[in-house]
């Protein structure tokens, strides 16, 4: 196994690209949220079935601050069986100031290593000389120019990579009595790179990291020594650096004026700009939301559709009976809720990997930066935050931007209180059937102000409920910015092509089968035991005394506080499936074809309801705290399927699912008690 | 005189004489190249008044103010 390491930003992923071709494994490091890609050495480059090669998160240290850097760091140091075979270092030629840093600890660690010297032309025309000799002499490791874009140096990395030479690491001699006193506290036999490792994550505060031998050897020293030791470590990996520099010709004077950027600067007269940057940044985000929103829509429809027909092709060819209903309702529809999400993802991951890719992503989280400090947050949650208005599939899946856990899960945990756009179809059928009076017409409460504010309302929730995550269960310090601002870049259509590929390849794989799953395993509950087959197919009988009918009906007493009735309770169990089936299950129970996009005859039906007393089943009071209930509750087995994918467990998407029911009960109870004390309804 | 580099104005620049502080913040600035005797030039403020966007080894790097405050600076 190859390990590509590098720098974020230098081009390490478009080279992993080059060098593997389209094939990639999507996962995760064991027990991390970390993603983990892999590819083989593609045929062209003499690649075999054994050349694997790993791309490690772009990291500018080893030092373990954060979980990409941890398990970058252990996949690099591991030993044994698990070693790598080699290290594929890739450097930007442009920027050696900062990239050779990096280079002095992969070196210290001794595996086999080539460098690619990646954008020697962007190097060479910002008058920084790219010298492969004399880097290669000095570094002791074969230097190969690359650029990633034209595949220039792609064969010459492969050839290298096929002869790698073991090697002595390379250690950096360090003066200073902090460094020194530390070293001597070691455990016996611990290797100089591992020493260096724990001198500068202890320094972190992250010694919990080290094993408990080396924990308990290394207690006694104090964090002043630490920081010291540190600080002398870093600086003569730094001195190192800068002889290298002066020996490749990259003259002080000439770095300190960052020639690179120079180009980019002018691009950001405008796009940082006070008042043209942040009119640019609304404009983006609108794009991505419009196109989330709106562009994915008829591409929506157009799965709906064609699994619709697939249904009645099959239902025609079986005729009606419990496999065609196994088949339509519990397979068809299934593959078709997991493939609804496809073009809301593609996008989304289009639009974050072209940003990235251009160097926008880092301006936006400059820009918006100290709103989200505020909150607690990266800037970088703000774009999946904000899809989470259109799905919270998509949105979660974006949270790998995220690179502290713990924020990304308070990220993860706030974007299904966003109102997503299944919502708004339940939404309608209550405004439009209980907001209106006899003749349609408005009745006194503007339909649009009750809309405006549910989307109020989930906003500041979610806000809200990040403020309190952030402080109590998954406190953590505001993380720190120490942002790149790269030189921007055209962005790559293709690398991002296929990144998007790769994600949607893993969302079908790993959330897209339990999605299925689940499923079927609603439509048995609606469909199970059939004991009146006589009503026909899935009619308003056998959802009735389906299990989950009869659930429904024994939870009255827990549904009636809230203002609803058995039939809403049908309608929320089967809207687990994707919210908006709320409308066509209780078309169901209504024995209604029920359309989710005009369900004119649900509309009347309920508005016609009427309990045994004479009074109306529903009110404008019991439609609200069914709206407010929709706001707040998991309502989408969906998401908690993509959150279980991301964070490598059940824990959360339990917790997730048991707290916004709760919150959605005690908010409807509210809602309609208060309602009612106060005379309405 | 030495100050922090979050004192420092637009267009300002200043040579790095320490990173103040323990834990992993300073670690960070330190790796990321704010070590003594590195030029650092403030090239922007962010529209909301922070974080900062500074020049340093030949990159950009942006910083909140109170992470720019541990960077101490002499003026050049």
């Amino acid at each position: 196994m190859i390990a590509v390491a590098g720098n974020p930003n230098v081009g390490k992923t478009s080279l992993f690209n080059v060098l593997t071709g389209s094939r990639h494994q999507v996962g995760n490091y064991s027990g991390v949220t970390v993603e983990r890609v892999e590819g083989r050495l593609a045929a062209r480059f003499g690649g075999n079935e054994t050349t694997t090669l790993i791309d490690l998160p772009g990291m500018y240290s080893l030092t373990a601050c954060s979980e990409d850097e941890a398990v970058a760091f252990r996949t690099l140091a591991a030993t044994g069986d698990a070693a790598p075979d080699g290290v594929l270092l890739v450097l930007d030629a442009s920027n050696l100031a900062r990239n050779l840093y990096l280079a002095m600890q992969v070196l210290e660690q001794g595996a086999p290593c080539v460098v690619a010297l990646n954008m020697a032309d962007v190097a060479t025309a910002a008058g920084l000389p790219a010298d492969p000799d004399a880097l290669s002499r000095e570094l002791g490791v074969p230097v190969v120019v690359t650029n990633a874009r034209t595949g220039e140096g792609a064969q010459a990395i492969a050839d290298a990579l096929r002869t790698l030479v073991a090697d002595r690491p390379r250690i950096v001699a360090v003066g200073g009595d902090a460094f020194a006193r530390v070293s001597e506290a070691m455990p016996p036999a611990t290797s100089q790179a591992r020493a260096r490792w724990l001198v500068t994550t202890a320094a972190a505060g992250q010694l919990e990291l080290a094993s408990a031998v080396e924990q308990d050897a290394l207690r006694p020293i104090d964090a002043d020594t630490w920081a010291q030791a540190a600080r002398e470590l870093i600086v003569a990996r730094y001195a190192e650096v800068d002889r290298l520099l002066q020996i490749v010709g990259h003259v002080e004077e000439l770095v300190d004026k960052a020639p690179a950027m120079t180009a980019s600067q002018r691009i950001d007269v405008v796009l940082t700009h006070r008042l043209f940057g942040i009119l640019v940044f609304v404009g983006v985000m609108g794009l991505i939301f419009i196109s989330i929103f709106a562009w994915a829509d008829p591409v929506m429809g157009l799965i709906e559709d064609g699994m619709g027909a697939v249904s009645e092709l099959v239902s025609d060819a079986l005729g009606p009976g419990l496999l065609t209903e196994l088949l339509t309702d519990g397979v068809i529809a299934g593959v078709g809720n997991v493939v609804v999400f496809v073009p809301q993802i593609a996008l989304l991951f289009l639009f974050l990997g072209l940003l990235d890719d251009s160097g926008y992503l880092a301006r936006a989280a400059f820009l918006l930066d100290r709103v989200m400090s505020r909150l607690g947050l990266h800037g970088r949650a703000f774009i999946p935050l904000l899809s989470g208005y259109a799905c919270a599939i998509p949105a979660i899946m974006g949270t790998r931007t995220i690179s502290s856990v713990k924020d990304r899960i308070v990220t993860i945990l706030m974007i299904p209180f966003m109102s997503c756009s299944a919502r708004l179809p339940i939404y309608a059928l209550i405004i439009g059937a209980l907001f209106v009076d006899r003749d349609g017409e408005s009745s006194g409460v503007d339909r649009g102000l009750v809309l405006l504010g549910m989307y109020l309302l989930s906003t500041v929730s979610a806000l809200v409920m990040g403020f309190i995550y952030k402080r109590t269960i998954l406190r953590s310090p505001t993380p720190p910015l120490v942002l790149e601002l790269p030189p921007y870049r055209m962005p790559r259509l293709s690398n991002t092509l296929l990144m998007t590929y790769d994600r949607v390849k893993d969302f079908l794989r790993s959330a897209g089968t339990m999605i299925l799953a689940m499923t079927i395993v609603l439509w048995a509950v609606l469909s199970f035991p059939r004991e009146d087959t006589g009503a026909g197919q899935g009619g308003p009988t056998v959802v009735a005394n389906s299990y989950g009918g009869r659930a429904a009906q024994s939870l009255e007493p827990v549904l009636a506080p809230i203002g609803q009735d058995w039939r809403v309770g049908v309608g929320i169990i089967g809207s687990f499936a994707a919210r908006e089936v709320l409308v066509s299950t209780m078309g169901l129970v209504y024995g209604l074809e029920a359309d989710d996009d005009d369900p004119v005859q649900l509309r009347e039906a309920m508005r016609d309801a009427k309990n045994d007393d004479g009074t109306p089943r529903y009110t404008p009071l019991s439609g609200l705290a069914l709206m407010v209930f929709f706001v707040y509750a998991c309502q989408c087995m969906s998401t908690l399927a993509v959150v279980r994918r991301e964070t490598r467990t059940w824990r959360w998407p339990i917790f997730m699912f048991v707290s916004m029911t709760s919150i959605a009960y005690v908010a409807a109870l509210l809602v309609f008690q208060v309602g009612r004390a106060l005379g309405y309804g | 005189m030495p100050e922090p580099l979050s004192r420092l104005r637009v267009a300002d620049a200043g040579v790095v004489t320490a990173v103040e502080g323990e834990g992993s913040m300073s670690v960070r600035l330190l790796e990321m190249g704010f070590v003594p005797g590195t030029r650092v030039e403030v090239v922007k403020i962010a529209p909301l008044g922070d974080p900062l966007e500074l020049r340093v080894r030949g990159y950009h790097v942006s910083l909140r103010r109170a992470e720019a405050a541990k960077v101490v600076v002499k003026r050049a």
